[in-house]
């Protein structure tokens, strides 16, 4: 397939995404309803989430800090500004926030930068604390100008859309091109012309304004928030596992990995959350060890590479138990003494 | 306030300190030789309370006696989980950032895993048990006779681990891999059996932790987090791959702790140690103790 | 309309110190257009820090680089891309998961991008003609019938081709190429340095050379700047250079002792 028609079917699932799930509150019951937007917003999340950390490969674990700006956004403003205005504002204190963060942070790699994302969502969530229990002198804040259930939900369906949107995109620009050079040999591509200090800031403004966009939305289910719901960190580590175990690398795995994650976490959750938690690293360790693609990367290849593996394994176990291993040494051993003499 | 309460709280700072020194050690360890950032760390340390407060309440052994068990049983364990998930890694990574990312992430798996078997098993509520609460006196000031113990045995398994490092062959050949991993390995050493058994250690130093900590306080299963995240800060203070550092790094935060939580609010001081944390890994990743020697 | 002769690239006692480690000391070098520059020196002379420092990958502790009048002494290596440096890296760092005409297309992307200049029907000026497009710089390097394969499977040698390959597709003033001939044969490395001069000719480039391949190097260059232990030693004609009795010492006599008969007939 060439790169258009690639286009072309990728915007045509998106389509029929997008009208299903619109469709989707006229029929299904409140359960599956909700159980959607939970979905969706682990789209949104992770979709972005994947369009920077997945090709740059700087692992960021701070999505709950932007998550909780946006949800603290709209505790303050909404009733002042409208709801539309809300989300934007949300997202944009967000995008302020990353830029500052990403200028102090980005210049480091690998396990110090996922290090410090943590740390600093962390003592964002500290300070905020700190701030509202001397400041303003509450604990929590309660969330009286509540929007329609439908308005809740067509907002994050509007974000995941447009996350996805976005990825489908971006794949297509130099941004993302400068992107996926980054994650491939920033320096080579420094050298080759990239400002990747630049490009870098703004992709992580980029998914730290969904996140916060979508903390925004979603802050209106919880009629009390605080700190500590919030800025859970297990926000950041769900999105972070879906986007692995999906395929961080791809388009789709994302949103297949949270459609699947969804639906488990809701039907586990009343009996079993911790089954459903457990399998989640369960899978999560399975996905790093034997596909690091994720699920999207599964293919045919996969499946006959894993069993070839196997075969391998069993066979050279047999002979190491058989003593064969063993003989073929001390042949080896022998034929090296012998032509010592030669 | 009096000289008795300083000593007290100082004491307490320390005795937590021990721990912390404890666990940064084991994760030092892991990382400083084996580049890999078990952030499942504390879920282990969770999992030595628990042996220890099932044997207690089963049998009715004595949690010391537990200690040395628990070290043997996470040693293994530790040895397994390597085996099972960081040893494949290896192969298959194509360079050592690759490495550190996926080996990072198999540990968030397995503290996903680890935290909700436990809490699975046994349920979310705290748990706990008597043991040796009866206070010891030093002159006016008053201490549980159960941390006391805890302090002496966390300086005490510190200390034997940094001896070994230090004095046999073994632990001059993990300090030989820190430094330069070819180097060690063009010597003899032999790094296929000595990154299990070292991360068995280091797993087996946190179940000791975790063992002693139940002596003392109440046990639950999501108690493992905050420990990872303070023996994070500590060997980012002391230096990542620094023993000593770890070790002075662990007492110092303990009191910097106690000191914090009296004269403070928890959110202030929370909130200040992870401005420390963040300013030390920015401008100074090597650590405040170590000397700045090295250079890439 | 004439052009002040500007140098390229100035380089003023450039010092690079990596804690008690001296690797570049005090070096300094300008560099005008169309020169065929080589860089040799014995191992650890710090040639590639040189390098490294030129390009703007490793920042000097001390010493300024001025490029076509711009200081440029701190910058990153994007802007050094953007005023017209290329270099190579001495292992290829090609991006193996993309296709050879994708990673060529990276640098046409982004610094190869902003050194053109259009004229209102579309077409570009102040280009070279070879380097119009990934295909033609394809054809130039002569990878045109691997363009298709992932960069991580072609040969070490076509990688190091592939790599001269990228560094041309920014549309380069001066190209740096390090040890782009180890490894090769005697003849490889005859086609490899007049692939190099072609490239001179065709393209208006300055090319700096380094190269342990000293014999060779010496048969195509113009001009040789003999690096030992982090100090300029010599700048001057191969016929020279030769000659110079600190070079030979620092050499040990191993390949410059006597001038041989082919040198002496080249350099003459």
């Amino acid at each position: 397939m060439t790169s258009r028609q690639f286009l072309i079917r990728d915007l045509l699932v998106l389509l029929a995404f997008t009208g299903w799930t619109l469709a989707l509150p006229f029929y299904a019951s409140e359960f599956v309803v909700s159980m959607a937007l939970t979905c969706l917003m682990y789209v949104a999340l992770s979709s972005s989430w994947g369009l920077f950390c997945g090709s740059t490969r700087y692992l960021s674990l701070a999505t709950s800090a932007f998550f909780g700006i946006g949800a603290y956004t709209t505790a303050i403003l909404l009733g002042q500004f409208s709801w539309v205005e809300t989300i934007a504002i949300g997202a944009g204190m967000a995008v302020v926030v990353a830029v500052v963060m990403g200028a102090a942070v980005l210049h480091l790699r690998g396990t110090y930068f996922a290090v410090l994302t943590f740390g600093m969502t962390e003592l964002i969530m500290h300070a905020v604390t700190y701030f509202e229990k001397t400041v303003t002198g509450t604990v929590g804040r309660v969330l009286t100008v509540v929007p329609e259930r439908d308005t809740i939900y067509l907002t994050v369906l509007a974000l995941a859309v447009l996350a996805v949107a976005v990825s489908i995109v971006v794949r297509r620009t130099r941004f993302g091109l400068a992107l996926m050079g980054i994650g491939a040999d920033e320096q080579r591509a420094q050298t080759l012309g990239v400002n990747t200090r630049l490009v870098k800031i703004a992709g992580f403004a980029l998914t730290a304004g969904f996140a916060g966009a979508v903390g925004a939305a979603m802050a209106v289910r919880w009629t009390y928030i605080d700190p500590h719901t919030v800025f859970n960190p297990f926000i950041g580590f769900q999105t972070v596992l879906i986007t692995l175990i999906g395929g961080v690398l791809t388009l789709w795995g994302p949103l297949l990995a949270a459609i699947i994650f969804s639906v488990l976490a809701e039907s586990l959750r009343l009996q079993f959350p911790q089954i459903y938690l457990m399998s989640l690293g369960l899978l999560l360790i399975l996905c790093v060890l034997y596909l690091p693609g994720g699920l999207a990367s599964l293919r045919g290849e996969t499946f006959k590479g894993w069993w070839n593996d196997s075969r391998d394994w069993t066979k050279d176990l047999r002979r190491e138990l058989s003593g064969e291993k063993e003989r073929e040494k001390q042949r080896l051993k022998r034929r090296e003494k012998e032509s010592h003499f030669v | 306030m009096s000289l008795t309460a300083w000593l007290e709280l100082i004491t307490s700072g320390l005795i937590t300190g021990g721990i912390y020194a404890l666990v940064a050690l084991g994760l030092n360890l892991q990382y400083g030789l084996m580049r890999i950032l078990n952030i499942a760390h504390g879920e282990f340390l969770m999992v030595g309370a628990y042996l220890t407060w099932l044997v207690q309440t089963q049998f009715g052994l004595s949690p010391l006696l537990m200690v040395p068990v628990a070290f043997v049983l996470l040693m293994v364990l530790g040895v397994a989980v390597h085996f099972l998930c960081f040893r494949r890694l290896t192969a298959t990574s194509p360079n050592l950032d690759v490495f550190e990312a996926r080996g990072l992430m198999v540990a968030f798996g397995l503290m996903f895993l680890v935290q909700n078997f436990v809490s699975w098993q046994w349920g979310g509520d705290l748990r706990g048990y008597d043991y040796l609460t009866e206070p010891v006196k030093f002159g006016e000031a008053q201490f549980a006779a159960n941390k006391l113990l805890v302090f002496g045995l966390a300086l005490l398994f510190s200390g034997a681990l940094i001896a070994l490092l230090r004095m046999t062959l073994l632990g001059k050949g993990v300090r030989a891999l820190m430094q330069s991993a070819i180097g060690a390995q063009l010597m003899g050493i032999d790094t296929k059996r000595l990154h299990p058994l070292m991360f068995g250690i280091g797993l087996g130093l946190s179940g000791i932790a975790g063992a002693l900590l139940s002596m003392a306080y109440t046990i639950t299963p999501y108690m493992g987090q905050p420990y990872t995240v303070t023996a994070l800060i500590v060997i980012t203070l002391g230096g990542f791959g620094s023993m000593g550092g770890a070790l002075i790094g662990g007492l110092f935060l303990g009191v910097i702790e106690a000191l914090g939580m009296h004269f403070t609010n928890p959110s202030l001081k929370a909130l200040l140690s992870y401005v420390v944390f963040i300013a030390v890994l920015l401008l100074r990743p090597e650590g405040l103790f170590t000397r700045k020697s090295r250079k890439a | 309309m004439s052009e002040q002769v500007l140098p390229l690239l100035e380089a003023h006692d450039v010092t690079v110190r990596f804690g008690g480690l001296v690797a570049v000391d005090g070096v300094s070098a300008n560099f005008v257009p169309g020169e065929l520059v080589g860089i040799i020196g014995p191992n650890g002379a710090g040639k590639t820090t040189f390098f490294n420092a030129i390009s703007g990958v490793q920042v000097p502790t001390a010493g300024r680089l001025i490029a076509h009048g711009h200081n440029l002494t701190g910058r990153g290596p994007h802007r050094f891309a953007a005023h017209g440096v290329a270099r190579t890296f001495q292992t290829p760092r090609v991006f193996p998961d993309m296709p050879v005409a994708a990673n060529i297309e990276f640098g046409l992307k982004f610094a190869g991008k902003r050194r053109r200049k259009y004229l209102f029907w579309g077409d570009e000026v102040g280009v070279p003609w070879a380097l119009r497009d990934a295909a033609s710089i394809l054809s130039l390097i002569g990878l045109s019938a691997q363009a298709e394969l992932p960069a991580a499977a072609i040969t070490p040698s076509q990688q190091r081709l592939l790599e001269i390959g990228m560094a041309l597709a920014t549309r380069p003033k001066l190209l740096l190429l390090d040890e782009v001939a180890a490894g090769l044969t005697e003849s490889e490395i005859e086609e490899m340095a007049r692939l190099i001069r072609r490239l001179r000719d065709e393209l208006d480039l300055t090319v700096i050379w380094i190269e342990h391949a000293v014999t060779t190097l010496l048969r195509h260059v113009e001009r040789v700047i003999v690096l030992h232990q982090g100090r300029k030693i010599a700048d001057d004609t191969p016929h020279n250079v030769v000659r110079n009795p600190e070079v030979i010492e620092a050499y040990l006599g191993d390949e410059m002792a006597e001038p041989s008969a082919e040198e002496e007939e080249v350099a003459a």
